[in-house]
């Protein structure tokens, strides 16, 4: 049956109609959880506050056992499911690169616009930044090429690589998530920060 | 830490029961019944005797024509370059390879077309792809590619094209020895373009 765009069951315009309500939903419930404030997110890496941990691995583990379980059940053909290909060398380099963005300005990408929206001024330079080094990349495009496309490993999944199946992948994923969360919680306690 | 153990109590079980399932029951969606019945129904599994001699004429690599029948009539007669792969054995081990895969097209015959249906059937509704039936079986070969019947005269040209091609493909394929007596046979089917599964869009973009 799904993915549903994929399969032709609703149509690209549809697709993206859906795409914005849920869009919507996302920004409202980053928001609510208090990831338009730089000072929370920025918590994660002196170990006041996990929120943002915790957020996104639980957020990562409902949608990988929903997606497990509807594939069990023969809701979803999880072959026709988009995987962003591996370029190792570029997830390393961009990985680093966002990591240091992420400290300094104290926002991601999604969350950066969420704090526009809600007015913060830090946010909305966040963004200037941001379109300056998206259009920076993309004018010297030429000069990382060799680096960007370096090292392609295709899709590779790491329950593949290890030999187990996805499911006792997705069991390990979980203990690996609850175990963060103690320490995340344990942290939280141990460097306190009030007023922020 | 309430709510964390909450959240334990709820995702470790699930978990477990995830690790726990079949490691292909997750991975491939199996079909549902009606999902079975209706893709038989639309007859997207058969395909045409004339693109099978086709395919055997021309040596085409790709085609793997699998016998159904038991080993004996096997024996007395079966088409070029086929193997036996009785439907009674058809869960065996030692053919899932042979069944199971996306490099060659496999053709599945019988003397209908009803037991190849058969075992189309059940590897469909195990995922595998790539298998097909032969349309009308061994009869319809014998009665019709192999000693093709002459059209009349009023026919269209494309009878008549299909007439030339299936008297030369019955030369190739060593037939042409038949003699046709039945004025009655039914007229040869049209054409059909090779059945390939529905190509789906692979989705591109991501968050």
């Amino acid at each position: 049956m799904g993915p549903l765009a994929p399969n032709e069951i609703i149509s690209e315009n549809t697709n993206f109609l859906l795409a914005f309500f849920i869009g919507i939903a996302f920004g409202w419930v980053l928001e609510s959880s208090g990831f338009s404030s730089s000072r929370k997110l920025a918590g994660i890496f002196y170990g006041y506050d996990a929120v943002v941990l915790k957020v996104f691995f639980t957020a990562a583990i409902t949608a990988m056992l929903g997606l497990l379980f509807m594939s069990a059940f023969g809701w979803i053909d999880l072959t026709l499911v988009y995987v962003n290909p591996t370029y190792l060398t570029s997830a390393i380099v961009g990985g680093v690169v966002m990591g240091a963005g992420f400290i300094m300005g104290g926002f991601c990408p999604g969350t950066s616009f969420c704090g526009a929206a809600i007015g913060k001024i830090d946010a909305m330079v966040f963004i200037g930044g941001l379109f300056i080094g998206v259009y920076g990349f993309a004018f010297t495009y030429g000069w990382w090429e060799k680096l960007y496309l370096a090292r392609y490993l295709g899709e590779p999944k790491i329950s593949d690589k290890l030999g187990l199946s996805d499911g006792l992948f997705g069991l390990f994923m979980i203990l690996v998530a609850l175990g963060m969360f103690v320490v995340a919680e344990w942290a939280e306690k141990k460097f306190p920060r009030e007023e922020y | 830490m309430k709510q964390l153990k909450l959240l334990a109590l709820i995702i470790i079980p699930l978990g477990i029961i995830i690790a726990a399932m079949p490691a292909d029951k997750v991975n491939h969606s199996r079909l549902t019944p009606g999902e079975l019945l209706q893709e038989a129904g639309s007859g997207v599994q058969f395909i045409s005797p004339d693109i099978v001699a086709d395919m055997l004429v021309r040596k085409d690599p790709s085609l793997r024509l699998i016998d159904v029948r038991t080993p004996e009539e096997f024996e007395t007669y079966s088409l070029p370059g086929s193997i036996n792969v009785p439907l009674s054995n058809l869960l065996s081990e030692e053919f899932s390879d042979i069944l199971n895969q996306d490099a060659y097209t496999n053709v599945f015959y019988s003397n209908g077309s009803v037991y190849a249906n058969q075992a189309w059937m059940i590897t469909r509704q195990l995922g595998y792809e790539n298998n097909f039936v032969l349309e009308g079986g061994l009869n319809y070969w014998f009665g019709n590619i192999l000693s093709p019947e002459s059209p009349s005269q009023t026919s269209p040209d494309e009878e008549f094209a299909r007439y030339d091609f299936r008297k030369s493909a019955a030369a190739a394929l060593g037939g042409g020895g038949v003699v046709s007596t039945d004025a009655a046979s039914p007229s040869p089917k049209a054409v059909k373009p090779p059945v390939t599964a529905k190509s789906k869009k692979k989705p591109s973009g991501g968050c």
